[in-house]
């Protein structure tokens, strides 16, 4: 077991962890923050994205005590209070989910492209959006939710 | 027909999905997001053979692993088998394994971790037996018989079409043989210009939905058992659940979750009856959440499938007679789904065509590989890229445009379907035109460019039976109670529309929620593309009884006869000068104790429908002639489409369906070696990415004729056909390499260049 | 996942200390990508895992007239870093395709070294490159060419107590053009069938100088194309040299069949490829002045 410390959706937050617990195992079973997804296990399909310190990274790859001292954002920590991001309100407004078992994933995705490059192309969008798979929108209304919510063409 | 009026207010608007928020929040709750206190974690051993006898099974170590708390084996579990229809598949396998994959012995543990260190501690002798992967050697005269007993069958075992089915014919390994003959098919083919004949092969794929399956079962003092499940029909899963465990029914609830995908994929029990007996050895609640190495390896894919094709044409390229063989391989177990066979595999066959003379025989085979199960529109992938490509290869040989060959072959009113059932307003050539105009089929095209077109026929499920439970409350707001999950396709906001579109209100003032099997009536489920319909046909019943409701307690607050009150706007109530709110009415009403109002309705699944619905892909590729890439530019989806309840969920169910066949046609194969699926994770099974969507532009044809309320016509099935042939087809245009199995896959268009340059 | 001890040394010298006291019983993990799944697969079942996380300084890219880039660098970084992009573009555009963005934010160049996978896009490209991997232990450092790093399916030159500390490119030569070509026919996330990393140096009169070569997924190593090169030095920048340059390329392949191509397609694509690679180089590189 070891001890970490990291801020968690802007607190911080301390717990004991085992050394082999993956992150995604540490935000669903011990924080009981069941908002990030596990599917593939393998790094690809990125339901389990979550930020670290503003990077989209693959919680089912990640050890949790590899956050000590990090700044971690997952989905329950997008919307402020009741009001929703901008791209949640974006993913509603032009159906950018359906089943939503992958939808956390791709707004935090989505949230490190536009916190970096608060106007891509939809080209820059698609490209970024590569790693986040989608079974039932077919990727396009994902796309057009992210092209709306940062007003680009 | 269709002209149906409405309100403006529900059905026809974008209405956001009711479940929305909850999702882009992380707030929805899967199966397995539920917690219960003392939970324990499931896991399985698994055989690493395609074919054996279990020697012997020694778990000592494995029960002595601190944090264990059970550890069954095929001697530990009843001798249930369960199944959809053929109830053919052990809770872990008893003395025998079918498939590499096959469940063999099951452990519940304080942790995931600890589960999967006592699998490793578990000791499985085994002594391999003969094997087969295809249904050409499983049915061969002495092939080894991979379900030797008889295999139960569930009562109802028919087929979607006139025709004799067969279950477990005297043919070794097979499940069921469906045959239909309409016409004289001999006799058409021996006055045939000419007779073409061709064989397709179709991999199995995976249905993809993101969520693995997943349960959770707990079992009460009360002896009452609760599950929690990625199940998309929970009330018949509650049945066979309850049956096999062999308690009524109403002891079993099956709790409402959101479902993380379905496309077919999620209509067994999968682990649950399994998870239910570690529940009981243990005492306490267990979850099974299946990896992703076992969904791609141990799942229910889709079905594969080899199909043979035999036409006669007369001189001028019309379709005399269609002979089809189609063989469906269905792994080691059929009780995956819930029919004899894939209704896709005839119902649907060629149904955008007038074949005169029509037989087909459908057969469904068991191999000692992975199970196969349902997935969107089961059985007609297949069949429609045999049949959409064997209708290009006729017209290439018939020196015949693609595009003129459907079109003159195209099924239109006084024609029968190739199943001899009359259907009416029947629209596949207005489609195919609106989609080649579109595309712009005539116009010219650089070189390795070339473009493909296929079509599919496909009516609006009505099967099945949908109940529904409609509450108004005395805030005047509604709330309408269905039995089964949203499982993305936006159904529970649909249905909140249609109910909405019964009063004249908006759809903000109806709440959808689903009831667990207990609380709510039966359901069957997202399926065959149905819910719009069913449900839609029990939300009209329902409303118009709430409507006599509504007006008798209208007639008493306004002093006057039920015969004199209307309803008017915004679900508001008139008679004789005065009106009266919804919320007044029922505020009014709820302080005499008469508030809420409850109606049920249901559906009549027997009613007959004779309307159906077409979809006309064209697919633009470009293909490297050095690399054999097909790189897909272009796609025009044409449908044929009645009442569109919610523009945007519809449209996301068409672009959905697209990329699922993109996948199909371009990198999705699950890859068996000696029976074992090989392409274990999703680094080598490929799902498209948000990178490989081609450029999309869809054609609808409004003014369908639905014979559902409000004039509906399905959507779900439609998209994920036919495409794969399209683009197949476009291949051939552009290098002239003619692919008769998918995917389209590089190599295989370089090989078939070389072999053109070799021949030239 | 399999249990484990996590230790995490605050400083080199103290994880040069851990790896020599256990040695192969211990693993060290930077980004995770690699090991992270392996010990999820139960392919290797490290006794100990040892986080190189808050060696911190290890992520710098200085400019020394080449670059030397430390071990713990994300791919991500690389990529989009303006000073890699000068100096050496054709590791930032390797880096660029590798996977997806959440996999290049993750993966480090150090790991992407040391896991010697021979599907990746980095080695390629720093074999192209003529960079070399710094490697570490208690007994000293020592800079190994990146040609001659790999030696076998997962497998390289370093000692079990070795830890790569930094890769080092040399200043390319003047004027010189690089592509990396990655061939991808099914989709866009995937594994490469074959891909290259070339680079192109031109004479004053316009002809090729120098040409480096280096293949991704085309054999059990990363490979490096010298029969190739040698056609090439020389030679007139011209489709005809390129073409006839680029079939030498299947002596120094052997690729494995896998679900991206049988070994006989991956061969004929390498070819392709490295013609491809080559002739985009050859377009991007100018004389020295």
């Amino acid at each position: 077991m070891r001890r970490i410390t990291l801020t968690l959706n802007g607190a911080s937050i301390t717990r004991e962890v085992q050394d082999s617990r993956l992150l995604v195992e540490f935000l669903r079973e011990d924080l009981r923050l069941t908002g990030t997804k596990e599917s593939c296990g393998v790094g690809v399909c990125g339901a389990c994205t979550v930020l670290l310190d503003g990077y989209p990274i693959s919680a089912c790859l990640t050890l949790a005590v590899h956050v000590h001292g990090c700044a971690v954002t997952t989905i329950e920590g997008v919307a402020e209070g009741d009001r929703l991001h901008r791209l949640q309100e974006a993913f509603l407004a032009h159906g950018g989910l359906q089943c939503g078992i992958c939808t956390p994933g791709q707004i935090l995705a989505a949230k490190a492209l536009l916190d970096a490059n608060p106007h891509p192309t939809r080209a820059e969008i698609q490209h970024w959006m590569m790693g986040n798979l989608c079974r039932c929108t077919g990727y396009y209304k994902i796309i057009e939710s992210i092209a709306a919510a940062c007003g680009a063409e | 027909m269709a002209a149906t009026e409405l309100s403006g207010k529900a059905v026809g608007l974008s209405v956001q999905r009711a479940d929305g928020i909850a999702k882009v929040t992380g707030r929805a709750r899967y199966a397995g997001d539920i917690e219960l206190p003392g939970t324990l974690f499931g896991r399985c051993l698994r055989s690493p053979h395609a074919s054996a006898r279990i020697v012997s099974i020694d778990a000592r170590r494995a029960r002595a692993l601190p944090g264990v708390h059970a550890v069954l084996t095929g001697a530990d579990v009843p001798d249930t088998r369960y199944g959809r229809l053929c109830k053919d598949i052990p809770l872990l396998a008893k003395g025998v394994a079918r498939f590499v994959g096959e469940k063999v012995a099951a452990v519940a543990a304080d942790s995931v971790e600890i589960a999967e260190a006592a699998l490793e501690l578990i000791d499985v002798a085994y002594a391999e037996l003969p094997a087969v992967f295809v249904p050409e050697d499983a049915m061969r005269p002495k092939a080894p018989v991979i379900h030797p007993e008889a295999v139960e069958i569930a009562a109802g075992a028919a087929t979607r079409s006139h025709g004799e089915l067969r279950m477990y014919p005297p043919i070794p390994n097979v499940i069921s043989r469906f045959t239909m003959r309409h016409g004289d098919v001999a006799a058409a083919l021996a006055r045939a210009h000419r007779i073409f004949e061709h064989q397709f092969a179709v991999p199995s794929v995976h249905q993809g939905y993101i969520e693995p399956h997943t349960c959770l079962v707990s079992i009460g003092v009360d002896g009452l058992v609760d599950v929690w499940v990625a199940n998309k029909g929970p009330h018949i899963a509650r049945g066979h659940m309850a049956e096999a465990i062999g308690v009524p029914e109403d002891r079993v609830r099956f709790n409402p979750v959101a479902i993380g995908g379905d496309f077919g994929g999620k209509g067994s029990l999968m682990d649950t009856l399994l998870c239910h007996c570690l529940a009981r050895a243990t005492g306490r609640p267990v979850r099974f959440v299946m990896n992703s190495f076992e969904e791609l390896t141990a799942g229910n894919p889709r079905h594969s499938a080899a199909i043979t094709l035999r036409t006669g044409v007369d001189a001028d390229a019309k379709l005399l007679a269609i002979e089809a063989r189609v063989i469906f391989n269905a792994g080691a177990y059929a009780g995956f789904i819930p029919a004899p066979t894939l209704h896709g595999g005839y119902a649907e066959f060629a149904g955008a065509y007038r074949v005169p003379n029509c037989a087909l025989e459908v057969l469904r085979v068991y191999t000692n590989t992975v199970p196969r199960g349902h997935m969107r529109a089961p059985g007609a992938p297949q069949v429609a890229f045999a049949v959409e490509i064997h209708i290009d290869m006729i017209a290439h040989e018939m020196r015949l445009d693609p595009l003129e060959m459907r079109q003159r072959n195209a099924i239109t009113d006084g024609d029968l379907t190739p199943h001899g059932e009359t259907r009416r307003h029947l629209r596949c050539r207005e489609t195919i035109e609106a989609g080649a105009r579109a595309f712009g089929w005539h116009r010219p095209k650089p070189p390795a460019v070339g473009r493909g077109i296929a079509l599919y026929e496909h009516p609006s499920g009505s099967f099945g039976r949908s109940t529904v439970t409609l509450t108004l409350g005395s805030n005047g707001r509604f709330t309408l109670m269905v039995g089964s999950p949203d499982t993305g396709t936006g159904f529970h906001t649909i249905a909140a529309q249609l109910v909405a579109e019964h009063f004249g209100v908006a759809a903000a003032v109806v709440d959808v929620v689903q009831g667990d099997t207990l609380t709510s009536g039966f359901e069957a489920g997202s399926s065959g593309q149905r819910v719009t319909t069913t449900v839609g046909q029990a939300v009209a019943a329902a409303a118009e009884r709430m409507k006599q409701d509504l007006t008798a307690l209208a007639a008493e607050r306004l002093n006057c006869a039920p015969g004199d009150v209307r309803l008017g706007e915004d679900g508001s109530l008139a008679a004789a000068g005065a009106t009266i709110g919804l919320a007044p009415l029922m505020s009014w009403a709820a302080a005499r104790g008469k508030a809420p109002l409850r109606c049920q309705g249901e559906n009549d699944p027997g009613r007959p429908n004779d309307r159906t619905s077409f979809v006309a892909h064209f697919a633009e590729v470009a293909v490297d002639t050095e690399t054999g890439q097909v790189r897909l530019r272009r796609v025009v989806t044409a449908h044929d489409v009645g009442t569109i309840v919610n523009p945007l969920t519809h449209q996301g169910q068409i672009e959905g369906g697209l990329m699922q066949a993109v996948g199909q046609a371009l990198s999705e194969r699950i890859v068996l070696q000696d029976g074992a699926v090989i392409t274990a994770h999703l680094g080598d099974y490929k799902l498209p990415t948000s990178m490989d969507i081609p450029e999309l532009e869809t054609v609808l044809l409004p003014g369908g004729s639905g014979a559902a309320p409000f004039a509906t016509t399905a959507i779900g099935e439609m998209s994920n056909v036919a495409l794969p042939a399209a683009i197949t087809n476009a291949v051939f245009d552009a290098v002239g390499v003619r692919l008769l199995e998918l995917p389209v896959r590089a190599e295989q268009v370089l090989e078939g260049l070389s072999d053109r340059a070799g021949a030239a | 996942m399999i249990a484990f001890s996590y230790l995490e040394p605050s400083n080199l010298d103290e994880a040069l200390g851990l790896l020599a006291k256990h040695g192969d019983a211990a693993k060290l993990i930077a980004g995770g990508t690699g090991l992270v799944n392996f010990m999820k697969q139960r392919l290797v079942r490290p006794q100990f895992v040892i986080g190189l996380r808050a060696l911190r300084s290890l992520a710098d890219v200085r400019d020394d007239g080449g670059l030397a880039i430390g071990a713990l660098a994300t791919l991500q970084s690389l990529a989009t870093s303006g000073l890699v992009q000068r100096a050496a573009p054709l590791l930032a555009e390797a880096c660029g395709h590798v996977a997806t963005v959440r996999i290049r934010c993750m993966a480090t160049i150090g790991g992407a070294m040391a896991h010697a996978d021979p599907n990746l896009d980095t080695p390629p490209a720093l074999i192209a490159m003529d960079g070399r991997i710094v490697a570490r232990s208690q007994r000293g450092e020592r800079t190994i060419a990146s040609d001659g790093f790999f030696t076998g399916y997962y497998t390289s030159v370093l000692a079990p107590d070795e830890i790569v500390t930094g890769i080092v490119i040399p200043r390319q030569p003047a004027g010189s053009g690089a592509a990396y070509c990655k061939f991808l026919p099914a989709t866009q996330d995937d594994y490469a069938t074959v891909s290259v990393a070339a680079r192109v140096a031109l004479n004053g009169d316009g002809a090729i100088a120098e040409a480096r070569i280096a293949l991704g997924s085309a054999a059990m190593v990363p490979v490096r194309a010298r029969a190739v090169e040698a056609a090439l030095a020389g030679r007139a920048v011209d489709a005809a040299a390129i073409r006839e340059a680029a079939s030498l390329v299947l002596e120094a392949i052997d690729p494995i069949a896998d679900f991206r191509g049988s070994a006989q397609y991956k061969r004929k694509m390498a070819v392709v490829h490295v013609r491809r690679a080559l002739a985009e180089a050859a377009a991007r590189a100018r004389p020295p002045a």
